[in-house]
């Protein structure tokens, strides 16, 4: 009995020394410091992300109008191209 | 007794250490506070040089963009002086087509009865039309192509006008002056007195001798600005026939 009593309380140092390191070994978490240092990366990485989103809504915009200007002014020199004919005639 | 009490003492560290272990699983550790610094850190990079890169692509666009407007005005402003015009007599030119074009859908709208009636806006329209096409600006195909439905559209009022045949009631000599010569010579009718054989032979059911019509008789009204060879022939018969008499 008192063999196994020793035993019992053996293992529960054991298991209590065991427990505390592991508490020790993960207790090393970031600070508030070190947190807020975190936040404000992810803060600042979805406001770049909002601002690239409408640079890329401005360029498809200005490429969109580019291609209509483009067009607009192929017609003006088709134009010419036939009035200079009906002029010719 | 002993064993038991150890037995609860274990048991209750064990449920400590389990419940420390557990909330240490929530919080972040500080491995994983450097991996995620570390992957926002490499996305701010990322993003900020994409920024930079739209930034400029954003502002070539841009220039030429201006270029553009600026390569078209220089077109149009030399396409306006191929017809010895410029970009203010272009916009008076539109603005004249575009009445052009609202007079020719108002009347398309008339009923074919009111249109006769309005017949004079029609051949005014037609001189407005012939008018818009003597200037040069209408060899401009934006011009061109609009004069060229007006046209479709005054021919379409003259035809529905042509098939129309306008109607006189005849009045009375007392009161109206009523005779064929008369009735020839009234601005809505033919506003020339001599061409009162066209009335005459466009109602020969009607009448046998153009000298005598009846009140209330509906004459109708033939189109023509002269006399075809028949309405000449007879006219020549009528006047033969009263130096006889």
């Amino acid at each position: 009995m008192h063999k196994l009593n020793r035993t019992v309380t053996a293992l529960a140092m054991a298991l209590l020394l065991a427990g505390s390191v592991a508490v020790v070994g993960c207790s090393s978490s970031p600070d508030e410091a070190q947190m807020k240092q975190l936040n404000d990366l992810k803060d600042e990485v979805a406001s770049l992300q909002k601002d690239v989103a409408a640079k890329e809504d401005q360029k498809s915009t200005l490429n969109k109008d580019i291609a209509e200007k483009n067009a607009k002014l192929k017609k003006c020199n088709d134009d010419q191209a036939i009035v200079k004919q009906r002029l010719a005639k | 007794m002993k064993l038991y009490t150890h037995s609860v003492v274990l048991a209750a560290l064990l449920v400590v250490a389990l419940g420390a272990a557990s909330a240490q699983d929530e919080k972040m550790t500080k491995d994983q506070w450097q991996q995620e610094i570390a992957k926002y850190t490499q996305q701010r990079n990322d993003l900020s040089a994409k920024a930079k890169t739209l930034d400029q692509d954003v502002a070539s666009l841009q220039a030429q963009s201006t270029q553009l407007d600026a390569d078209y005005q220089k077109c149009m402003d030399a396409l306006y002086a191929l017809v010895g015009s410029d970009a203010s007599k272009a916009a008076a030119y539109r603005a004249d087509i575009e009445a052009a074009e609202n007079k020719a859908n108002e009347l398309s709208r008339l009923s074919d009865a009111d249109l006769v009636a309005r017949s004079g806006d029609v051949d005014a329209l037609a001189a407005t039309v012939k008018g818009l096409w003597e200037n040069k600006l209408s060899l401009i195909p934006e011009f061109w192509d609009r004069l060229t439905a007006l046209n479709d559209k005054v021919k379409s009022l003259q035809a529905t006008l042509a098939n129309q045949v306008k109607v006189y009631t005849v009045g009375t000599w007392a009161k109206d002056r009523d005779c064929l010569w008369n009735i020839s010579k009234k601005k809505d009718i033919y506003d020339n007195a001599w061409l009162w054989p066209k009335i005459w032979q466009g109602n020969r059911d009607e009448i046998k001798d153009p000298d005598v019509i009846h009140k209330g008789q509906k004459l109708k009204i033939p189109k023509g600005n002269e006399l075809n060879a028949e309405e000449k022939a007879a006219a020549k018969k009528y006047y033969a026939k009263k130096a006889a008499k």
